[in-house]
């Protein structure tokens, strides 16, 4: 198949997702072959564009305090040494029409666009396993937290982080499993529901008073 | 030495044929975990509390162990038990070859995707989309509209039709290519809904 989108000129995205916990071992360890296989996809692989996705072996998400790290510690030391084109997915463990959805969610967008990453994909709530728990609403706070951290100082990126990822992280296992698409939509318009909007806006109130300039 | 040239497909296809011979057991269990902590220690490796790095010293002893790492372990074919191997030359060349710039979909709806560099003031590309999880057949386009329809969504990627027709759309069955081609023409529609029809899926 490469060969033929090779010989097609298509633009070819390699998506490698590394577990933290497995193979690799401890946060350095799997960021080291988190670099290796990025730097494989481009050059083994033919890749343009490369999609990351450090997740966690004991909850299956990308938003944890370690796949975090993993993710922005890979994406950083590349971004100083090449122009490649960096991408990173969105595995909250929190289903949609919550809090703790959302902010899971703006809290990687934030530290993915501050650790250089040019393209955020997502986002796949629930741990993408759930079907119909997944909308439009989460992609908003995805691209609004990345939009209000863009440019900030790194430093100041780091407190909101600390902040946010300590206020979520002791609730993995009683993560809210939210609402299905057609409970947070009203499927005919594709309108958010009023109970959608409010849950947004109070997360979006809490970014806020964390230092977040977000819209 | 200098580089041949940058690897292209035929050529890795053909190291991986030569490749030395290794068992998935040796690979996960022993060279990935030991070669892995070698250059942890090697480079001195250790990581603070913050998330993101500011150090420039340990961003560059990280991206030189994840360069050896690649070039003294390679890659591992499962399918055929062999290991492909690449210069530090090859990579660096590969990297050159490599695209600095694309643009992702047409006319009024295109989006330039390129290097921002550290946390630049340019915000990255926003690709809405449920990436993989499972989606009814009775709402996808629904849901991919509204992806589309958010003014922050440059991009999208789509989820997984759950069923076509009622029939479950399971590898290596022929349900999975209709499915497939249902998926494409229900985003195709959610675009086109959203007044965005050209939009990079």
């Amino acid at each position: 198949m490469l060969a033929g989108w090779v010989a097609q000129g298509n633009t070819i995205m390699i998506e490698q997702m590394p577990i933290f916990g497995g193979y690799c071992g401890g946060v350095e360890e799997t960021t080291i072959c988190d670099i290796a296989t990025t730097l494989a996809s481009f050059t083994v692989f033919h890749a343009n564009y490369h999609l990351d996705g450090p997740i966690h072996i004991r909850w299956g998400i990308t938003t944890s305090r370690e796949t975090l790290q993993i993710a922005a510690h890979a994406a950083a030391a590349i971004d100083a040494h090449t122009d490649l084109l960096l991408a990173n997915q969105y595995y909250p463990i929190a289903g949609p029409c919550t809090e703790m959805c959302l902010l899971e969610t703006a809290t990687q967008a934030i530290s993915d666009t501050a650790s250089g990453r040019e393209l955020l994909s997502g986002s796949a709530a629930a741990k993408g396993v759930v079907q119909d728990k997944t909308t439009g609403m989460e992609a908003r706070i995805m691209g609004e937290a990345a939009a209000a951290t863009a440019g900030m100082k790194i430093s100041e990126v780091n407190e909101i982080l600390e902040k946010l990822v300590s206020g979520y992280e002791g609730n993995y296992k009683s993560a809210p499993a939210g609402k299905r698409f057609q409970e947070c939509y009203n499927v005919k318009t594709v309108q958010p529901t009023d109970e959608y909007l409010k849950v947004y806006d109070g997360a979006v109130a809490k970014l806020r008073d964390l230092g977040l300039n977000i819209r | 030495m200098a580089a041949v040239r940058p690897l292209n497909v035929f050529d890795a296809y053909n190291r991986n044929l030569k490749g030395k011979k290794v068992t998935e057991a040796e690979w996960d269990y022993q060279i990935i975990p030991g070669n892995a902590a070698k250059l942890k220690e090697k480079y001195n490796i250790k990581f603070g509390k913050e998330i993101v790095p500011e150090d420039k010293d340990l961003k560059e002893r990280l991206f030189q162990a994840g360069l050896e790492m690649l070039v003294t372990t390679g890659i591992y074919n499962a399918d055929l038990g062999r290991v492909l191997t690449i210069s530090e030359e090859e990579v660096m060349e590969g990297i050159k070859k490599t695209p600095k710039w694309l643009v992702l979909g047409e006319n009024r709806d295109a989006v330039r995707f390129e290097p921002r560099k550290g946390n630049a003031p340019r915000k990255p590309v926003i690709q809405g989309g449920p990436t993989g999880a499972p989606v009814s057949e009775e709402v996808f386009v629904q849901i991919m509209q509204s992806y589309a329809q958010e003014a922050v969504v440059d991009t999208l990627v789509n989820g997984v039709m759950a069923t076509i027709e009622g029939n479950g759309a399971a590898t290596n069955t022929p349900w999975e290519i209709r499915a497939m081609m249902a998926e494409l023409r229900a985003v195709r529609e959610a675009r086109i809904r959203a007044g965005r029809p050209y939009m990079a899926i």
